[in-house]
């Protein structure tokens, strides 16, 4: 049994005090810097590198590694907790998230987040193990076209996502995806719509516009709320999920995972979109679907699963190619580097002590993490007996610092003051934030994707469907869009009949 | 009454879904500023795209899907918009900026002071002292978080001290 | 290493970083030139292989001239923000900034640049040199320099060049070698070489000249082939792949170099000093096989030999970006 043997060698390696130690300060640190505002796991993996490079490879790897899945934990905690999420991929975690934590249900979602979590974890863990290869084949198989297609079937996903009407959420999705081409374009070198600003040269800042429209607007919406401070504190409700929550769980969180694993492998956005397409997949398949965006414990299970088990199968094509699926795997291979080791299929042969020895720590991480954040979830839960009128600067504050802090960049502040009325008008005309958050992320990666593809085949648009992954993507985006539709129509039919 | 107010009177009467209606009129006005930015990008050609080809496309999708919104909640009936409250979204989203103006001259302690302050003035049940004592703690707390313990380059004092 | 270590070397960084945030604009006196940590601006984005040669120089900087240098990730396009920050700082010497090639490829490439890089600031020494890989797709037929750019010159219009972005190193030395042999290939820009090379493990990208960072995890296992380095010497990495120079194309150089600056103003009897301690780092074994391992060599200079480089740097370029006509708006 090669599989058990490897095991061995990977728990032999990452039990030893001192990388048990080395993971228990990558997550920990992980979980602060992905709950503080303005620092992400890209920061601190950088300042960290230079202290990092006097150890152990595989301590340094292990503590690297914990700080980013770390993180993935903590973004989770604001997400539910003050409706901020800390990154992309917790922003749908606020919709059914916040709306648990304000109707006194935050300890169960944060609990059931963490437990997810965990389970999401070892299994894609445990499929890193087995599957590590045939995976990263599926994103060697992925060009430009491919990824155009994914991002277009996403984007769809992300209609069936919204509540409401459906040519709103279309609008809303075009309208992210020409605010994500804001900045420098990559094919021409164009700045487009800067609008004279050169703090803009580089687009709109993430952080900046989702501290806006989650951070700020939400403040804004809360102020006008009488009594606001009466709900919140009424009920703090229990602290643990009961066993009958998880138990309606556990298929999102299956599922969750599931998908995590699958879209995790494809190196940009792909961890991004397993979380998106979770609650998608959720919010069409689970019964009783209607109480999804008004605190359904199942949307927060399962985009959580989904992201956790995205992170870590995100490692295989940076320790299995040597290709970098995010920036902190850029910098991880950086950091590999320095040891004189370059990532690639070979490491796993070279080096298993190496590969292996990660790997079983990202387990023994996840279950530290587990034990950390379940006992923190009641000191979170207090955090919402403070009263609003105490809160709400804090908020406005931290998403004030952490604006600036994410680029040095003063106009990023007003790139969130004039998004935060954008954002409260949003709000107030029902057009849900989520999908713009997703088309504004997808929405340069798919024009890069779009013209790389038609650049390469000079010109010829049939490449898209001569690609049988690319062809296969397109025509699930058709009948997704006809599974949209298809209510909306009917709906319709019924309205005029009734008439 | 003018006569502008008269016809506007009459449209009001037939907006029959009002948050469709000005979440049209919203994705018409980025719709409008976006192709009219791109005016100067170069379009290219289909194969060969020029930057100006995507949003060109994405503005003119927006601007019909407004448009069908607009025309749509003349006919099919939908809710009200819910009272629009300016003063506390425009004193907090001015705390933001004044932070944005403040930050690199003033330096984190005075910016932050004076954001919080400025948001604890958009609640309605917000008390002066505890407002200065959150304010005072929380800039203690960031300047040690964020950059004595995690190094984050932020000014902590005025540049002229 | 230990924890113990470990609190030892983090606690003056974290001390110092309060000094560092709260700058102290006495007049600098250069006899008592460093008293207080020195502020290293590095203006791109944290991480990757490159990130590391400013941390590892802050380091060993720091241990030559008796003062803790601070690293500072200030990112922006074209590193402009971040050598702006230092061009507008204090000339006292504790502000400095390590810079690439997009400094002086900037000032063509772009519509304006808000400071004149041969007014505003001076080198104090050169940092580094690292070549260039040419590395091609495995399944070109191709496998010495010569074969390819007769395949090249056989397919005219078919290959692709990918790079890290319009007006980067990468992108101007693919021009370079289009301009120089006639070779007639389409540019795919991406966001950073890294990501090219799924593309070109599958064969849609023909070729790149890759930064010998990026192409060191492919090229040792030969999932790409290196086919020449862009410097005119052998690169030690690549001991056994030939310069362009030596492969034919004579006098192609290519340097994905860094030079360290400060703000003009700063007095010469400081830059001296920081020159000093430069070169003395810069020859530390631990910098060179700090370097070595992301294929780059130590280089320092006197400021004045670095101002000569950056200007012919500055003219290559030029000439390049303009019969190439390649410009941003």
């Amino acid at each position: 049994m090669d599989f058990l043997a490897n095991l061995q060698i990977g728990f032999g390696v990452a039990l030893t005090v001192q990388n048990l130690l080395y993971c228990f300060a990558g997550v920990l640190l992980g979980t602060v810097v992905g709950v503080l505002p303005g620092i992400g796991p890209v920061t601190t993996v950088a300042m960290l590198l230079p202290i990092s490079f006097t150890l152990d490879p595989i301590s340094e790897m292990i503590m690297l590694a914990g700080i980013y899945y770390g993180a993935q934990y903590g973004g989770s905690t604001t997400a539910i907790l003050v409706n901020i999420p800390g990154e992309a991929s917790s922003v749908v975690t606020t919709i059914d998230g916040h709306q648990m934590a304000r109707q006194g249900r935050a300890g169960p979602a944060l609990g059931i987040a963490a437990i997810g979590s965990f389970f999401a974890g070892s299994v894609a863990t445990l499929t890193i193990c087995i599957a590590a290869p045939p995976l990263a084949a599926i994103a060697l198989n992925f060009g430009p076209a491919e990824y155009f297609s994914l991002m277009v079937c996403g984007l769809i996903a992300a209609v069936v996502l919204a509540r409401g009407s459906v040519l709103k959420a279309i609008g809303i999705v075009v309208l992210g995806l020409l605010l994500g081409i804001a900045g420098t374009d990559v094919n021409s070198g164009v700045r487009r719509f800067t609008f004279g600003l050169t703090g803009l040269a580089d687009g709109i800042e993430f952080v900046a516009l989702s501290m806006a429209i989650y951070g700020i607007a939400e403040c804004a919406i809360n102020l006008e709320k009488k009594d606001e401070q009466a709900e919140v504190t009424r009920a703090i409700g229990r602290v643990w999920p009961t066993w009958a929550d998880i138990r309606h769980c556990t298929p999102a969180i299956l599922r969750g995972t599931v998908l995590g694993s699958l879209l995790g492998v494809l190196p940009g956005g792909g961890a991004l979109l397993a979380a998106f397409g979770a609650y998608t997949l959720e919010k069409k398949v689970a019964r009783p679907p209607r109480t999804f965006g008004n605190g359904d414990i199942r949307g927060v299970a399962a985009p959580e699963s989904a992201n956790n088990a995205g992170a870590q199968t995100s490692f295989i094509p940076m320790l299995t190619l040597g290709i970098p699926s995010n920036p902190t795997m850029a910098m991880m291979i950086g950091a590999l580097m320095i040891h004189g080791i370059s990532p690639g299929p070979r490491v796993m042969t070279e080096r298993p002590e190496l590969f292996w020895g990660l790997i079983a720590s990202m387990w023994i991480g996840n279950l530290m993490l587990v034990i950390l954040n379940l006992p923190l979830v009641g000191m979170w839960v207090k955090l919402l007996r403070i009263p609003y009128r105490l809160l709400f600067p804090a908020i406005v504050g931290f998403c004030c610092i952490g604006a600036y802090a994410t680029n040095s960049n003063a106009t990023d502040l007003f790139v969130m003051a004039f998004f935060s009325v954008f954002g409260y008008l949003c709000l107030k005309l029902e057009c849900e934030p989520a999908p713009l958050i997703l088309g504004f992320v997808l929405g340069p990666l798919m024009e890069e994707n779009l013209r790389r593809s038609l650049l390469m085949s000079r010109g010829d648009p049939m490449v898209l469907i001569q690609e049988p992954i690319s062809l296969t993507f397109l025509i699930a985006a058709v009948l997704l869009l006809l599974v949209v539709a298809a209510p909306a129509i009917q709906k319709k039919r019924d309205e005029a009949l009734q008439e | 009454m003018t006569a502008a107010r008269v016809l506007w009177l009459n449209c009001r009467m037939t907006i029959r879904a009002p948050k469709d209606f000005w979440s049209g009129i919203m994705f018409i006005a980025f719709a409008a500023t976006a192709m009219l930015a791109a005016r100067g990008y170069s379009l290219g050609s289909a194969g060969k795209m020029g930057p100006g080809y995507f949003p060109m496309a994405l503005g003119g999708t927006l601007g019909l899907i407004g448009a069908i919104l607009v025309v749509r909640s003349l006919f099919a009936p939908g809710e009200p918009v819910g009272r629009i409250h300016v003063l506390p979204l425009s004193i907090i989203a001015t705390g933001v900026a004044l932070f944005g103006i403040m930050l690199e001259p003033l330096g984190l302690v005075v910016a932050l002071i004076v954001v919080m302050l400025v948001a604890a003035f958009a609640g309605r049940d917000s008390r002066p002292l505890e407002a200065v004592a959150l304010a005072v703690a929380l800039a203690a707390f960031s300047v040690g978080i964020f950059v004595v313990a995690l190094r984050l380059p932020l000014p902590i004092w005025p540049s002229f001290l | 290493m230990n924890t113990a270590k470990l609190i030892r070397r983090l606690a003056p960084a974290l001390l110092c970083s309060l000094f560092v945030a709260a700058p102290i604009t006495l007049p600098a006196a250069a006899q008592s030139y460093p008293a207080k940590p020195i502020k290293l601006v590095l203006p791109y984005a944290p991480g990757g292989a490159t990130d590391v040669i400013g941390r590892t120089l802050a380091q060993y900087l720091g241990e030559t001239i008796g003062q803790p240098v601070v690293a500072e990730n200030r990112t922006g396009s074209g590193g402009i923000p971040g050598t702006d920050y230092v061009v507008r700082s204090a000339p006292d010497g504790y502000t400095l900034v390590m810079m690439d090639p997009a400094l002086i490829i900037n000032p063509t490439l772009l519509p304006s640049v808000p400071f004149d890089v041969f007014k505003d600031l001076q080198v104090v020494s050169r940092v580094n040199s690292s070549p260039l890989v040419l590395v091609v797709t495995p399944g070109m037929p191709a496998k010495t320099y010569a074969e390819f750019l007769t395949y090249a010159k056989a397919n005219p219009g078919k290959l692709n060049f990918s790079s890290a972005g319009i007006g980067t190193t990468p992108h101007l030395a693919g021009e370079m070698f289009k301009q120089q042999t006639g070779v007639d290939a389409v540019h795919v820009p991406y966001r950073g070489i890294g990501q090219s090379y799924t593309d070109m493990m599958a064969g849609k990208i023909s070729f790149a000249f890759s930064s010998a960072a990026g192409a060191l995890p492919f090229t040792k296992d030969e999932r790409v082939r290196p086919l020449a380095v862009t410097s005119l010497k052998r690169a030690a990495i690549y001991p056994n792949t030939p310069t362009m120079d030596e492969a034919g194309l004579k006098g192609f150089d290519v340097d994905l170099w860094y030079v360290l600056l400060a703000p003009a103003a700063v007095p010469a009897p400081i830059v001296a000093k920081i020159n000093e301690a430069m070169v003395k780092a810069l020859a530390l074994p631990e910098v060179k096989t700090a370097f070595a391992k992301i294929g780059a060599e130590p280089v320092s200079s006197t400021p004045a030999e670095g101002a000569a480089f950056i200007k012919s740097e500055y003219e290559k370029w030029k000439k390049v970006l303009t019969d190439g006509n390649i410009k941003e708006q």
